[in-house]
């Protein structure tokens, strides 16, 4: 078997006496090894100090997330032999999940976002209408229904999402990516007897605030892309009534602005959603936009073709 | 010290039942600790399904689920627990199906069955092949709703009593590093199983050594039917990671380098979906004559073909072990077969409990992987232990209630934290001249040798001897990391001897039971014999820390026992 000699540059915390330091390990894999089989052959041979969780070995836990290179991910499902390719490189870099502190070596704090999902009511509510009252009968979930949440159970809470998310890092009152995610899909249960509610607990949870970066999409190991989730609850508060916050506005300004010229009127952007205060809040962007030429009139001619785009958001409308 | 009424131990589909049903009554203590956060738990690991005569899909009743229960156990279960645990089934589906989980549905919106080796009717309930995992979580978010206490990462040590009565725990805090008691009138053991003594070939989670089984062994509560260790027949080559049942009920192929599909010279009739006792069987004859593969490194192997199912299907039903096979062997299903071989996964024995999940001691229950009813005999069917841990979840949880009401205060003994103080020292002053990974990769060899697919007298004696010598090695362990808090590798360590301890009683059971029942396959005695070992084993240690072993009928109601051919 051809073997590689690799380094592995792993940050440790010792919560004794607080110092972060990086400690390099070498190590030689073979082709098919994974980051968490390097870990535990560091842990078995050589520092039996180094400190890690793992337990399922096949990605269902959640257990094992570090950040591998910089990037958030389970050390059990990633082939050192591809990262190497990937990155073009000899050396990994092994580091604990960011926006929870670390407890030692690698393992980080996630008490802070899973109990935050606690408060979120994270559990189906059964509505009488739709869920038989004895356990002699089974409630009936079509598979196109079915389907609706089907790919938010696959979450196993392994919090990559929540430790590269941008919302987390600048907003404490944010619920965070998986939370939300799982909010969204009791929302479209139909066994679910608040789902309305639900919405609602989205927008307490600052859902507004995700910037969609695509990060959540882009690190979750179960491909659930949580930020899916927060886009379609926001279109439910939306329904449900809770229309007037920066937030809707923004979308109604954003649908307006198609209506009236099939353009973004990115003048006229601030004042429709925030008001006189958003004015203020961007005077300076704007003044240095202006200088630089930058800045359209807030006045705009619609583009070629408009009635065609107003017919197709017209049609998209009535798509539930 | 911290005071409950029901302490639970473990927090996969077992306790996390037992915590539903006892976190319901207002005024009774809850308490779940678990050495991992409850999702964590390895029933997530769980993939195919759970069995239940819905007759959704086929005519279906509860009495042909308890005949190939039964059937399937080669006659070893107790037939009173397996009627319970079938009757049951299909009420619990849907209770767990009225908590939100997330089963695969069919056209007209009832739940889906899928066929499972061993069962004469499609009766597996699935959630595509996540069923464990959705499971672990709706159980979880229904705890949340009833506000039921959770202390994660906690590693329970010693149970405590006075021989009669349960009193509590005594328990590491992995986060503080600090020792405590834990008083409770009544404890729930839901530690799951203890495969991980096949380290280096083993199906399950890095944590399943059988903590709550070996407490329950030092503290005089025998064991049962531990010679019984599943080999799951589809682990992938390298890792020995689940390929799950569902591969082949969903029409897979095990196929030799011949090209054959050999099953048929095992199991005519069931082909791959004869019991997986027989099926693991069947691959290793299959290695050992010659007609397996062979790759680079070593490892030897057959094919699990799923090419003819075509991708939608594979796709829609299977995409996580798609993503398995990819991701840990390289290897794309819809475009070649997966190379598998046996892996030790599920654990028949365990705690000896009575229909109610009662032990010998007072207050004291077991229930799932851990416990052995039996509902599962000598080998279990797939999709039956998903059901086993929420039935006897339930019966465990609604029999401690009960008990609860009338026990009187539980008298803590404080001398268990310091007993308990002092071995973990002794850990941490060891002489260190023997190392845990060693001992381990030891341990899985020699069982793998002489308590693993095969067996023989002579093999079983030298590795009872081993085992023995692991044992006064394991007093020379030390633990390297001085630092108390989250030490993983004090908690390894402490695993290992729990696993060390139970690989005895294996041996010890599978020497004794000279017949072939089930997994338990002897080359000396290749044939069932009901007329001597009709029986289940019971292995119980003494205050010398000697085992002693000793026989008990199985219960028969309806099944008279046959030969069991598939």
């Amino acid at each position: 078997m051809e073997k590689r000699r690799v380094t592995f540059r792993i940050r440790r915390f010792n919560p004794a006496d607080g110092r972060v330091r990086y400690q390099n390990y070498e190590v030689d894999v073979v082709k098919g090894m994974t980051v968490l089989e390097v870990l535990q052959y560091i842990k078995d041979n050589i520092d039996p100090t180094l400190t890690f969780r793992a337990f399922c070995r096949s990605a269902i836990c959640g257990s094992c997330a570090v950040k591998i290179n910089g990037y958030p991910k389970l050390a059990c499902k990633t082939q050192v032999v591809n990262e190497l390719d990937v990155y073009g490189t000899d050396t990994l870099t092994l580091e604990p999940l960011d926006n929870m502190d670390v407890i030692k070596d690698l393992v980080v704090d996630w008490d802070p976002p899973l109990l935050r999902m606690n408060d979120m009511k994270p559990y189906l509510v059964p509505d009488p209408e739709v869920v038989p009252k004895t356990a002699e009968e089974e409630s009936r979930v079509s598979p196109e229904d079915h389907k609706k949440y089907d790919r938010f159970t696959d979450c196993i809470l392994c919090t990559t999402c929540f430790s590269t998310c941008t919302a987390v890092k600048l907003d404490k009152g944010y619920g965070g990516p998986f939370q939300l995610a799982r909010i969204y899909r009791f929302a479209v249960d139909p066994r679910d007897a608040v789902k309305e509610e639900r919405a609602k607990i989205g927008f307490a949870y600052d859902m507004w605030k995700c910037v969609r970066c695509q990060k959540c999409a882009d690190a979750c190991p179960k491909h659930v892309a949580p930020v899916d989730g927060v886009m379609k609850l926001r279109g439910m508060s939306i329904d449900v009534g809770l229309r007037n916050n920066p937030g809707a506005r923004h979308v109604f300004a954003f649908y307006k602005s198609l209506l009236e010229s099939g353009m973004l009127n990115e003048v006229l952007l601030p004042l429709r959603t925030k008001g006189l205060k958003g004015v203020l809040e961007n005077l300076s962007v704007g003044l240095r936009l202006l200088l630089k030429g930058k800045a359209h009139s807030p006045i705009m001619k619609p583009i070629a073709e408009h009635d065609t785009l107003r017919r197709v958001m017209k049609a998209a409308m009535e798509v539930k | 010290m911290l005071r409950y009424d029901i302490l639970i131990v473990g927090a996969g589909g077992a306790g996390l039942y037992s915590a539903l049903v006892t976190s319901r009554e207002k005024g009774v203590k809850v308490a779940v600790l678990s050495k991992v956060f409850p999702t964590r738990s390895h029933t997530g690991a769980a993939q195919g399904g759970i069995n239940a005569a819905l007759g959704n899909v086929a005519p279906d009743n509860p009495d042909k689920h308890a005949y190939d229960t039964v059937k399937g156990s080669d006659f070893l279960a107790d037939q009173d627990a397996v009627e319970l645990m079938c009757n049951t089934a299909p009420s619990i589906i849907r209770e767990m199906e009225h908590m939100g989980l997330p089963f695969s549905r069919l056209d007209d919106g009832r739940i889906a069955q899928r066929p499972f080796g061993g069962a004469s009717f499609p009766r597996t309930c699935y959630a595509a092949d996540k069923t464990g995992h959705v499971m672990l979580q709706t159980l979880y978010e229904q705890c949340v709703r009833n506000g039921v206490v959770f202390l994660s990462e906690w590693f329970a040590l010693s149970l405590v009593h006075n021989g009669e009565r349960i009193s509590g725990v005594t328990a590491l805090n992995l986060r503080t590093g600090e020792l405590t008691g834990i008083s409770a009138k009544a404890v729930i053991l839901a530690t799951g199983g203890h495969a991980r003594i096949y380290w280096k070939r083993t199906s399950t989670a890095l944590g399943n050594t059988g903590d709550g089984s070996a407490m329950a062994l030092r503290a005089g509560v025998p064991l049962k039917d531990m010679e019984f260790v599943q080999f799951h027949p589809t682990g992938l080559r390298r890792t020995g990671i689940l390929v799950t049942e569902g591969a082949r009920g969903e029409g897979g192929y095990l196929i030799n380098n011949k090209g054959e599909r050999f099953m048929k010279n095992y199991a005519p009739e069931k082909m791959e979906l004869a019991p997986r006792d027989m099926v693991s069987r069947a691959i290793e004859t299959e290695i050992l004559e010659g007609r397996g593969f062979k790759d680079a490194e070593g490892n030897e192997f057959v094919h699990l073909d799923l090419r003819h199912l075509g991708r939608k299907r594979i796709l829609e039903r299977l995409p996580q072990i798609r993503e398995l096979a990819i991701d840990f062997e390289g290897v794309d299903p819809v475009l070649e077969p997966i190379p598998v071989r046996p892996t030790a996964h599920y654990s028949m024995g365990g705690i000896d409990v009575d229909i109610n999940c009662r032990t010998r001691i007072a207050g004291l229950y077991a229930a799932g992987e851990c416990a052995c009813v039996s509902v599962h005999g000598a080998n279990r069917l797939g999709g039956n232990s998903l059901l086993e841990i929420v039935v006897f979840g339930k019966v465990a949880g609604e029999d401690a209630l009960g008990y609860v009401t009338s026990a009187p205060e539980p008298s803590f003994d404080a001398s268990a934290v310091k007993e308990q103080r002092e071995r973990i020292k002794a850990l941490l002053d060891g002489d260190g001249t023997e190392k845990l990974a060693q001992l381990r990769s030891e341990l899985c060899d020699v069982m793998t040798y002489g308590a693993g697919i095969f067996r023989e007298e002579g093999k079983m004696r030298e590795t009872l001897d081993k085992v023995r010598e692991l044992k006064e090695r394991a007093k020379k362990l030390r633990v390297e990391d001085r630092d108390m808090r989250f030490n993983t590798n004090l908690q390894q360590t402490l695993e290992f001897l729990n696993l060390l301890t139970l690989a005895e009683t294996i041996v010890l059971g599978a020497i004794e039971r000279k017949e072939s029942r089930g997994a338990h396959y002897r080359t000396d005695y290749p044939k069932r014999d009901d007329e001597n070992f009709l029986k289940h084993s019971i292995v119980e240690m003494g205050d010398d820390g000697e085992l002693k072993l000793s026989w008990r009928p199985v219960k028969i109601t309806r099944f008279q026992p046959e030969e069991r051919k598939y």
